[in-house]
């Protein structure tokens, strides 16, 4: 029988993996009890964070905002201190009931290429803050993955939080995401976009980000070159959309064919692109 | 493990392994076969039970969560003086049943919908509903049972 224990502290969780390299950490549970029931995972013990106080909420700090890896969804759906792009990706995983149970750093560490936090996270410049008996280091968002499912994160290290630096909480941003329906649905394709306004109504800063259409999720570095420094005119959101069908790098599956994740980027991205830059220009 | 918590104004403490999923802690041994299971992997809604007020996919839940929280199932919706809830009775008066497999989990998530939001819009009845899914009756009749389900529990009509 697995043993399950609720771990007060930081230290008393890392403390319980490394006496059993066998055991996982949960947060939600939401993956992990849908590959459980499958046989597909026993991992024992199972090591609950959720309950670790300072995993859990959504902290000012000196630098931005700091958000513990056990706060659940629905709170980052909710908190308007948040970017818009972070709100509306948290928003769109899953249900409701999902959203009350599932964290942010689950939604992480699961490293699936479709998690919709995760976009968001990128072009806001998060850093993951991962801690292990050895110490703490901090890692881009951009940087933590390394394949569907795969992380740099260690064996007896555990995500903390994620910081967001403060010059990234001004501008807009906008997440978009398609999928089979509109409710409680995994992407096929998302996008989230965060830009900053300089004088005479130019893009200033310019991020990117796109879900679901690579083994990672993807910087749409080419896509937001094109836009810096010029005007947010139908034309250069054209060369954008088409850049962006280009640098993604797609597969087919199960949810949709990599023809049409590379031709419905470009609507999502001028979507995307409208609803912030029309933030961003009331905000400036 | 030992697992205590409050169900439908209860205590609750039983014996039970931790990873069980809540969903068959609450049927199997509570005996409370109210709460459905439909896909088992939490696309369905229809386990929805309300975790310290806040609606889950018991299928989801490790029973080792329940610990310390308050429950809430169908069983424990209306107030235990025989009647039904002003939900219940919309669901019924809007024929918003038809086979009923999902109607005790949409039921659960119209309750926590209605405690944060008692006036709520159309639209906001559907995104609160949307992790609930129904193959039988179109959702038009349920989200017209909670609209009047919603004006009853504010006063504004009988029932």
């Amino acid at each position: 029988m697995t043993d399950y224990i609720f771990p007060s502290t930081i230290e008393e969780a890392l403390q319980a993996r490394v006496a059993a390299p066998e055991g996982r950490f949960i947060g939600g549970g939401t993956d992990l009890m849908v590959l459980m029931a499958a046989d597909m995972l026993s991992p024992d013990p199972l090591i609950d964070i959720s309950r670790i106080p300072e995993l859990r909420g959504i902290r000012e700090t000196e630098e931005g905002l700091e958000i513990g890896a056990a706060t659940p969804l629905a709170e980052l759906a909710s908190d308007p201190r948040l970017p818009s792009v972070l709100v509306q990706g948290a928003a769109s995983v899953g249900s409701l009931q999902i959203r009350n149970l599932a964290t942010v750093g689950g939604n992480i560490c699961n490293a699936s290429p479709c998690g919709d936090t995760i976009t968001p996270l990128i072009v806001l410049e998060g850093e993951l803050v991962l801690i292990s008996p050895a110490g703490r280091r901090e890692v881009a968002v951009a940087e933590f993955f390394t394949g569907p499912k795969k992380t740099v994160l260690n064996q007896d290290e555990l995500l903390a939080g994620i910081k967001i630096p403060r010059k990234n909480l001004s501008g807009g941003s906008s997440f978009k995401k398609i999928g089979q329906r509109n409710g409680q649905i995994i992407s096929q394709v998302n996008v989230a976009v965060w830009v900053k306004v300089k004088a005479g109504r130019k893009v200033g800063e310019i991020r990117a980000a796109a879900g679901s259409v690579g083994p990672v999720p993807i910087p749409l570095l080419k896509a937001a070159a094109t836009l810096k420094g010029s005007g947010m005119t139908p034309g250069i959101i054209a060369d954008a959309a088409r850049l962006a069908s280009i640098e993604i790098s797609p597969i087919s599956d199960v949810r949709a064919t990599a023809d049409y994740r590379r031709s419905v980027i470009g609507t999502l991205l001028t979507d995307a692109l409208a609803e912030a830059w029309a933030e961003a220009e009331g905000n400036n | 493990m030992l697992i205590e918590f409050n169900c439908n104004g209860k205590d609750v403490s039983i014996e039970a392994p931790p990873q069980t999923r809540a969903l068959d802690l609450i049927r199997d041994q509570l005996g409370m076969t109210g709460t459905k299971e439909g896909c088992g992997r939490g696309e369905c809604g229809a386990c929805t039970i309300l975790l310290d007020g806040r609606p889950v996919n018991a299928c989801l839940l490790p029973a080792a969560k329940l610990q310390g929280c308050e429950v809430m199932t169908i069983e424990g919706v209306s107030d235990g003086s025989g009647g039904l809830h002003p939900i219940q009775e919309s669901f019924l008066d809007q024929g918003a049943v038809q086979c009923g497999y999902c109607t005790p989990g949409m039921i659960m998530s119209a309750r926590a919908l209605l405690e944060s939001n008692p006036d709520p819009t159309e639209n906001e009845i559907e995104e609160a509903l949307a992790g609930n899914i129904c193959r039988c009756t179109g959702y038009g009749m349920i989200i017209r049972a909670v609209l009047q389900a919603a004006k009853v529990l504010r006063g504004e009509r009988k029932r």
